[in-house]
C-alpha cells in the first residue's frame, strides 16, 4: 500500500536555489538535497551568463579579441586582457617593455584590491553584517577612483594592448595612488580587526566550511580559497609573469581552512598588494610602453597563466598563422572553486549555504550584448548593438572635433 | 598492462612539455602523475581539427610550479570516446562536462553528464565549439 510515510522514506527533499540567486547578484542554479536543515547533497547548474565568447573569438581578429576577452568579466577584466596579451606576445615572439609589464602588474594589484573589497562587502552582507558591507563599499570607491584617474575607466580599464600598455604613470598619478593606498591600508587594518573580533561575524565564519589541506588538493581549489587551507598555490610566485619577478608579492597562507581563514587571507592580501604597488611606484622602470606586434600571429600554441583575484586564470591560445585565432580556451578560477562548495555543503546547515558560496568569491561574469536605457518614468528604449556602436563612434568623433 | 615510456618530468628545457598519449595510455599516465604527486590538473582543452581531418585533439594540462605538461590525445571526430579521469581526479568532472557538451565527446564513466553551460533544451546533436557550428549573425 502506498502511504505518505513510505514516500517520505524514499523521496529526497530538494531545495532549488536560483538562477536568481539570493546570495549573489549573478545567476547560478543550485539544488540542495536536505535532511531537515542539514544538506546531504548539492549540485550546480551554470551557464546563465554564457555568451559563447570562446566561439566568438574564432571569428574576430587578434586586436578585436582583446576587447572581447576583457569583457569576459566585469570585476577582473584586466587579468583576462593580461593573460591574453601575454599569450599572444609569446606566440608572436615579442615581449612588452619592462615599464609596460610593471604597469600591468600595478593595475592587476589595484584590481585585486577593488575585487577583494567588493567581495568583503558581499560576504559581510551575507553574514547579515550590512554596516560592514556599506563601509567596505564606500572605501572601495577610493580604488575605483584611482583606476578611473589613471585609465579613464572604472570597470574595463583597457590598460593592455598587444605588445604593451596604453597609458603611462607620471608623478601626479603616483601621488594620487599613494594617497588612496594610505587610506585603504588604514581601513584594511581596521577591517582585519573587525572580522577577527566581532562575535556575530565569527559565529558565521569560524569553523564553517572547513577544508583541510588534503581536501583542498583533492578538490583542486585555487587562489585565496586554496591558500586559506594552507595550499601554497599562487601563479605570481610559481610562474612569475609581467613584472612579478622584479616586484614579487609575498604569499599569504592560513592553515585553518574555514570561512574565517578565507576572509583573513583576502584581507592580508590587500595589505600585500598595497605594499607591492608602492614598490612599483618607487622603482618604475623607465622606457617605452609598447613594442610592435604583427597583425598575423605565427602558427603555434601558447599557454598563459595569471593570478586573478579569485585564483589561477588559464588561457590556451592556438594560432593558425592568420589574423584570427584558431582556438582560445579559458579556464576561470570559479570553475575550480565551485567544486569545493558542492563538497563542503554536505553536512552543513542550509542557512550556511549563501556564506559558503560567497566564501569562494564566485564570479559568473554576466554581460549582455544589448542595453536598456531608462529615461526617467517608464520610458524604456531598447538599444541594439549597432546603435550602441554608432553612438560610441559619433561620441568620440565629436570629442575629436572639439565640440565638447 | 601497458608499459609507458619514462616521462622526463624534471626537465624544464621545453615548457610546456607535450606528451602524446593514446586513449588506452591516458589513465595509466594520469595515475602515475597522481601517484608521484606531480602537479595538478589545470584544465582540459578540446580542439576540433575540422571535418576533413576527422580529428578532435584533447589536451590535458598539468602544472607543477612553472612547469607545464600537456597530455595530447587525438581521437576520431566521428567516434570521439575518451575515458574519464574522475576516478583519479574528481575535480575533472566540470572540465569533462564542458568538453562533452561543447565538442560532443563521449566520456566513459564520467559521473555527471548533465549540461553545465548549455540550456536544457539545447539540441543533443549540435556541439557549439565544433568548427562546422556557425551561430547566426557571426561574421555579418
Amino acid at each position: 500500500m502506498h502511504t505518505n510515510e513510505h514516500t517520505a522514506q524514499i523521496e529526497k527533499f530538494i531545495i532549488p536555489i536560483g538562477p536568481q540567486h539570493p546570495a549573489l547578484k549573478e545567476p547560478g542554479h543550485f539544488e540542495f538535497t536536505v535532511d531537515g536543515e542539514i544538506v546531504t547533497h548539492a549540485s550546480v547548474r551554470l551557464g546563465y551568463a554564457h555568451r559563447g565568447i570562446e566561439k566568438g573569438v574564432e571569428s574576430r581578429n587578434w586586436t578585436q579579441n582583446l576587447y572581447l576577452l576583457e569583457r569576459v568579466c566585469g570585476i577582473c577584466s584586466h587579468v583576462h586582457a593580461t593573460a591574453y596579451c601575454l599569450g599572444v606576445e609569446k606566440l608572436a615572439g615579442v615581449e612588452a617593455p619592462p615599464r609596460a609589464q610593471a604597469i600591468r602588474e600595478l593595475v592587476a594589484e589595484l584590481e585585486r584590491i577593488h575585487s577583494h573589497y567588493l567581495w568583503l562587502g558581499v560576504t559581510a552582507h551575507e553574514a547579515g553584517f550590512d554596516t560592514l558591507f556599506m563601509y567596505t563599499w564606500r572605501d572601495r570607491e577610493t580604488v575605483m577612483d584611482i583606476l578611473e584617474a589613471i585609465s579613464g575607466n572604472r570597470v574595463h580599464y583597457s590598460a593592455n594592448i598587444l605588445g604593451g600598455v596604453k597609458f603611462d604613470l607620471g608623478e601626479k598619478e603616483a601621488q594620487t595612488i599613494r594617497q588612496g593606498l594610505s587610506f585603504l591600508e588604514e581601513r584594511t587594518h581596521h577591517y582585519l580587526e573587525v572580522v577577527s573580533q566581532d562575535a556575530l561575524f565569527l559565529q558565521r565564519t569560524r569553523g564553517i566550511g572547513v577544508m583541510t589541506l588534503a581536501q583542498a588538493e583533492t578538490i583542486g581549489v585555487i587562489g585565496p580559497t586554496a591558500r586559506a587551507s594552507g595550499l601554497a598555490r599562487d601563479v605570481r610566485l610559481d610562474d612569475p609573469y609581467a613584472a612579478y619577478d622584479r616586484f614579487p608579492v609575498p604569499i599569504i597562507l592560513d592553515d585553518r581552512g574555514d570561512l574565517s581563514a578565507r576572509v583573513v587571507v583576502r584581507l592580508k592580501e590587500l595589505l600585500a598588494s598595497i605594499e607591492t604597488i608602492r614598490h612599483i611606484l618607487d622603482d618604475l622602470p623607465p622606457g617605452e610602453l609598447t613594442v610592435r606586434v604583427p597583425r598575423k600571429i605565427k602558427p603555434g600554441e601558447a599557454i598563459s597563466r595569471v593570478e586573478a583575484p579569485r585564483g589561477e586564470l588559464f588561457y590556451f591560445i592556438k594560432s593558425n598563422g592568420s589574423e584570427m585565432p584558431e582556438r582560445i580556451h579559458i579556464r576561470t578560477p570559479t570553475l575550480c572553486n565551485m567544486a569545493s562548495v558542492l563538497t563542503l555543503a554536505v553536512g552543513h546547515h542550509l542557512a550556511d549555504m549563501p556564506m559558503l558560496l560567497a566564501g569562494i568569491d564566485p564570479c559568473f561574469s554576466c554581460n549582455d550584448r544589448g542595453i536598456v536605457v531608462q529615461y526617467g518614468g517608464d520610458d524604456h528604449d531598447h538599444w541594439t548593438w549597432e546603435r550602441l556602436r554608432q553612438f560610441g563612434i559619433d561620441h568620440y568623433k565629436q570629442l575629436e572635433s572639439g565640440v565638447f | 598492462m601497458i608499459t609507458l615510456p619514462p616521462i622526463p618530468l624534471t626537465s624544464t628545457e621545453e615548457n610546456p612539455l607535450n606528451v602524446t598519449v593514446s586513449a588506452l595510455e591516458l589513465l595509466p599516465t594520469v595515475t602515475r602523475l597522481h601517484e608521484q604527486r606531480w602537479g595538478y590538473l589545470v584544465a582540459i582543452t578540446g580542439i576540433d581539427e575540422g571535418a576533413a581531418a576527422n580529428q578532435i585533439t584533447i589536451l590535458y594540462h598539468f602544472a607543477h610550479g612553472a612547469t607545464l605538461l600537456n597530455l595530447r590525445l587525438t581521437i576520431p571526430r566521428d567516434n570521439p570516446i575518451v575515458p574519464s579521469l574522475c576516478s583519479i581526479i574528481p575535480a575533472a568532472s566540470f572540465y569533462e562536462r564542458e568538453l562533452r557538451e561543447m565538442f560532443g565527446v563521449t566520456i566513459t564513466n564520467t559521473p555527471n553528464t548533465d549540461y553545465l553551460f548549455l540550456p536544457d533544451n539545447w539540441p543533443t546533436d549540435i556541439y557549439p565549439l565544433r568548427k562546422d557550428f556557425q551561430p547566426e549573425g557571426v561574421g555579418a
